[in-house]
């Protein structure tokens, strides 16, 4: 038998060691006050950003729309790279996202619109503002209208079809209230009648050089689809009036089985209800795509979404050094 | 249960941090003092009530069980985010299967469908700590195009090299040490100015709802199963944490809180169904249901209505009439890894 | 051990059984006491590292989604490979007849049950919710069979637990009152045992050889690699624990019963051997896909190469191992190389699992990254733990076993009744 000292002063030792050992386990415990710490930074910053987009929002310029403004380009990018750490303000007012086109397709966001669930309309990406998620579908939309039976199977579809008007946004800030495109373009221009493309004065944000037109290689001009007569709206090749909210009946005109792909719902995109008939929100043509520079990009590049963690334990050099070359 | 309750039951600024410090507390005791103690009960998350711990699969109980089930959630979320929670229990639509295809050609990562699933579904966002407790179902895979890599200063770097033992002017081998042109290389951290990037292609890959799921076989207690519309869903409270469906999927398509997840209470997304965005515990699988919460209300999946260049299709594959239909009747369409035969109802598809 | 009390119901044997077996097995000399110290150790330091990983979740280990199984599993993987080898012990006894065998099949059977408990301890700490256990219990919860392979190990681990345990202590208890055998009973039971055994081993392959996405699982060969590896790892432990019982105990353990489980470990490590080198020549030589978790263990990926040193290290020990046990003067050196090899046969069997087995298997994912697994402190203690109070439960009940075989726990009847004789 081990004598009762042994015994004794082993259990002493032991301990001692558990004690350390338990130390050392306890300092590498996850410190969840920290984690609440962090939590709560997170908050004040979504504050943070919310503020200074606002903050931006003030400037002259942001409020209106691309197509009739020429230093928005500056004030987008401006938006975009708003500083995460700007002084905080109590101000609540509302973010302007942009959907699939920056400086193009924007909605504000409203708070609680669905007051059921405290829903905002949209949620927007901290990172890139860039609308993520729709609380409201049918926000700022209204029907379609009386887009035309096109023979298909689709025409269930139309009856529940929403769309987006864009005439409302086609808005200057020249004078207050604003005007359309028609309050600095009166009337017919001599120089729109004969295919003559000169360079811009204005505008240059939308079409950088309007004698390398990047739509149709080449073979088209401003005028054959703005309207000379009144820039308010759109013209199609046999001279009938296309407003601004149906462009993809200009577009469906050259671009027919694009159109009808659209129409039956296999081209573009459409929110809303899933179902055969629900209501749904189609985007049209210049929603996704830029009709000035679809030549050069099909769809304008955008600052994606900040990438995943890398797996635990991973350095980016040994990421890197993996290649991790996969597909498999 | 009243409105009233539950306004009652929103106790401000009661923080989960009393009972986290506590329990810290309790631990350094539990050191210092070093006593065997035995192991403590797990601790769940906060006012995870005995009942709940007691229920049954979600599917076994009665519409008074589950009224009930629902009705403890939505009273023990309520409490923990501040705001008022609603958990759903809406059955499956009849007659419904439902399909996803997804273009390839057109999508050009911008990683909007990640984080509108995110945001959508209450995922864990992580923490400092543990950057990787955050969860995302979808991963986008940016796959370079493999024609930069055919060059002619690569030819013979290439394979077949010559025999280790004797080279007799012809080349015998067939191992190949570096290809002449690489592709099918995927990255998943891709992070540009701008995306698309030339010479790059996106994949996004998220749970392919398996017409023969082989996690769905692996459960061991069947807490994820497909539902009517062939959607398949776990139950969270019944997961036991095992992690075979996960080995099992060959899509990388299951996620596991390894540990608590991290939901700020002003991201929390309050519009819940049980068997889909309803916050999950610590210890279990989650993946992607297609939205269920949405699209059992009749709504777009968050990925489809966040996609900004609408190469995300979603319908009943069962109606002719659907854009899912129509895609498959008229587009060049793939599944991903058709050799694991599980039959997936997510679709690729190129114009 | 000298109680005097007179039996006087049908529960008092077996009580007193029960009574004696315990307190024979908690009392014993310096060298007891300080293993079992050393084991306690691990058991008290791993109370605290179970808390916060039961408190705070699995994060805790240094499990991901790329890489999804921890050490706990790798770990639980060798406890079926100890577990069969009570079969290779009990097999000579019962069915070839060997006299020297016949008192140690209890001892393989009894160890056989501490690593099946052993094994289920893993598992529990593996699980996400070990609370919600009982939802794998049949008619408590829901109990996926036969889909899921899961299922089939709960089953065979769970009785297998169950046979060895009534073999065992059914051996005990008549041994202790001193009754022969009922072989009608006994004889079947032991050769359901020996035909069990192999299929714990057997499922535990499917459980990693189900999963076709990981690729180099997904291969036919993986039970038989199993059954290689528990009959090298097996018999290992059964040498280590015979010569220890035959150096500090009055249980006579023959030289011809340690030189049959040398001889099989020298199978188990040649097959183990031979199926490394098929399996290597299947996947290697046409170099697939299925091939890549492999080169990633053996290579490394372009540049990241974290189980390289292992793979080569592990299996060149394979192969001194097996040249080592073919020389007959180690295997006869009972006292110093063959306990050091057998030693060495267990730990890098163990080691093995995770290192070339497990983690490696998981890159590239099924998207396919590569990733690196990093086991954490906590997660280690954990593991220490469930093997300290495994193998506490192994020192109390062997120590029994040896103190009833060698009549040391015997009742107090039997003990008047032999004296007289």
């Amino acid at each position: 038998m081990i004598s009762a000292r042994k015994h004794m002063r082993a259990a002493v030792f032991v301990s001692l060691f558990f004690v350390a050992i338990s130390g050392l386990v306890l300092q590498n415990m996850p410190n969840e006050a920290v984690a609440q710490e962090d939590a709560a930074q997170e908050e004040s910053g979504a504050v943070v950003q919310e503020n200074s987009a606002d903050a931006s929002q003030e400037e002259p310029g942001a409020e209106q729309e691309a197509i009739s403004d020429a230093g928005q380009e500056e004030s987008g990018a401006e938006e975009q790279e708003a500083p995460a750490d700007a002084a905080p303000t109590t101000s609540d007012a509302e973010v302007e996202c942009y959907e699939s086109r920056k400086d193009a397709t924007r909605l504000t966001k409203k708070d609680n619109v669905n007051p059921k669930y405290g829903y905002p309309n949209v949620k927007c990406s901290p990172t890139t503002k860039a609308v993520l998620w729709y609380g409201d579908p049918y926000d700022d939309t209204e029907p379609i209208g009386d887009t035309p039976s096109f023979g298909d199977y689709t025409d269930g579809d139309f009856a529940q079809a929403v769309i987006r008007p864009r005439t409302k946004h086609l808005k200057t800030i020249i004078q207050n209230g604003g005007m359309q495109c028609s309050g600095c373009h009166p009337g017919a221009d001599p120089a729109t009648q004969k295919n003559d493309p000169r360079e811009l004065m204005m505008h240059q944000d939308i079409v950088s050089d309007a004698l390398v037109l990047e739509h149709g290689r080449g073979a088209i001009w401003c005028f054959d689809c703005h309207n000379a007569a009144n820039r308010d709206t759109l013209v199609n090749h046999r001279g009938d009036e296309v407003s601004f909210n149906e462009s993809y009946k200009l577009c469906g005109s050259c671009h027919g089985s694009t159109y009808s792909e659209w129409r039956m719902g296999l081209h573009g995109k459409r929110t809303g209800e899933w179902r055969v008939g629900g209501k749904k929100r189609w985007w049209t043509c210049t929603e996704c795509h830029n009709p000035h520079t679809v030549e050069e990009h099909r769809f304008d590049p955008v600052k994606p979404e900040p990438p995943p963690a890398l797996p635990r334990g991973m350095s980016e050099d040994d990421y890197k050094g993996a290649g991790n070359h996969g597909g498999h | 249960m009243s409105e009233d309750k539950r306004k009652n039951d929103i106790a401000e600024g009661q923080d989960d941090g009393t009972t986290k410090e506590s329990r810290r507390d309790f631990l350094k005791k539990l050191g210092v003092a070093a006593a065997a103690t035995t192991v403590a009960p797990v601790a769940t998350a906060k006012a995870a009530s005995i009942s709940e711990h007691l229920q049954t699969h979600f599917e076994m109980m009665s519409d008074s069980q589950k009224e009930k089930a629902i009705a403890r959630l939505e009273e023990r979320y309520t409490e923990q985010f501040g705001k008022q929670v609603t958990v759903a229990g809406t059955p499956a639509p009849e007659g419904v299967l439902f399909g996803y295809a997804l273009n390839i050609s057109k999508c050009i990562g911008c990683r909007r469908c990640v984080e509108a699933c995110v945001r959508e579904n209450n995922q864990s966002r992580g923490d400092h700590e543990y950057p990787n407790s955050a969860i995302q179902w979808i991963r986008v895979l940016e796959m370079v195009r493999g024609n930069d890599t055919f060059q002619v200063e690569n030819l013979h770097k290439g394979s077949p090299s010559s025999s280790a033992i004797g080279d007799y002017g012809v080349q015998a081998g067939g191992h190949a040490d570096k290809a002449v042109g690489i592709s099918g290389h995927a990255e998943h951290y891709y992070e540009p100015e701008l995306v698309p990037e030339e010479n790059a292609f996106y994949f996004p890959v998220q749970c392919h709802q398996c017409e023969d799921p082989p996690c769905v076989r692996a459960c061991p207690v069947r807490a994820t199963y497909r539902d009517p519309n062939g959607i398949v869903v776990i139950d969270y409270n019944w997961c036991i944490g095992c992690r075979m469906c996960q080995l099992a999927c060959p899509y990388w398509a299951r996620r596991f809180n390894w540990g608590e997840p991290v939901l700020p209470n002003e991201d929390m997304n309050p519009k819940t169904h049980y068997l889909g965005n309803r916050p999950r515990m610590r210890g279990v699988m989650e993946k992607c249901t297609f939205c269920l919460q949405r699209v059992r209300d009749g709504r777009y999946p968050a990925c489809l209505e966040a996609c900004p260049v609408g190469a995300r299709k979603f319908g009943n594959l069962l109606d002719p009439e659907s854009e899912i239909r129509k895609v498959l009747a008229t587009k060049k369409v793939f599944r991903f890894k058709e050799d694991f035969a599980t039959e997936p109802k997510f679709f690729y598809y190129m114009d | 051990m000298t109680t005097t009390t007179q039996p006087a119901s049908a529960f008092q044997k077996p009580i007193a059984f029960a009574r004696d077996f315990c307190m024979y097995t908690v009392k014993g000399g310096k060298v007891f006491y300080s293993w079992m110290l050393f084991l306690s150790f691990f058991a008290i330091v791993g109370l605290v590292t179970t808390y916060i990983q039961m408190t705070t979740g699995l994060i805790v280990t240094g499990a991901t989604d790329q890489i999804v199984w921890e050490l706990f599993v790798a770990s639980f993987i060798h406890c079926p490979s100890i577990a069969s080898a009570a079969v290779l012990v009990v097999t000579p006894a019962y069915i070839y007849k060997r006299k020297d065998m016949k008192q140690l099949a209890v001892i393989g059977e009894a160890i056989a049950m501490v690593f099946v408990i052993i094994g289920l301890n893993f598992i529990f700490f593996h699980m996400g919710r070990p609370d919600r256990f009982w939802h794998a219990i049949p008619v408590l919860g829901i109990f996926n069979f036969p889909s899921s392979v899961l299922t089939y190990d709960i089953i065979v681990l769970n009785v297998y637990l169950v046979l060895n345990a009534v073999a065992v202590f059914y051996y005990l208890y008549k041994h202790y009152v001193g009754q022969p055998l009922n072989t009608k009973f006994y004889t079947p039971l032991i050769w359901f045992a020996v035909a069990w055994g192999p299929f714990i081993h057997i499922i535990t392959a499917f459980i990693l050889s189900s999963n076709a996405q990981i690729a180099v699982w997904h291969t036919a060969l993986m039970p038989f690699s199993f059954l290689a590896m528990a009959a090298a790892a097996g018999p290992a432990l059964v040498i280590v624990t015979l010569l220890v019982i035959r150096k500090f105990t009055k249980l006579e353990v023959a030289d011809s019963a340690i030189d049959f489980f040398s001889q099989v470990i020298i199978w188990g490590v040649g097959v183990l051997i031979l199926m490394f080198a098929v399996e290597f020549f299947t996947e290697l030589y046409p170099a697939t896909h299925h091939a890549a978790p492999l080169e990633y263990a053996i290579n490394g990926h372009n540049g990241l190469n974290p189980y390289g040193p292992w793979f080569w290290s592990i299996m060149t020990i394979f192969v001194v191992q097996f040249i080592l046990l073919c020389i007959k003067k180690v295997r006869k050196s009972y006292n110093f190389l063959l306990p050091l090899i057998c030693v060495s046969v267990f730990l890098s069997v163990l080691i093995e699992k995770p290192a070339v087995l497990i983690f490696p298997a998981f890159s590239p994912t099924a998207l396919g990254e590569y990733a690196v697994y990093h086991p954490t402190l906590i997660e280690i203690f954990n593991v220490l733990f469930v093997w300290a109070t495994g193998f506490i439960l192994l020192t109390l009940v062997l120590k029994g076993v040896v103190g009833v075989l060698t009549g040391e726990v015997r009742d107090s009847q039997v003990v008047e009744e032999g004296g007289a004789k």
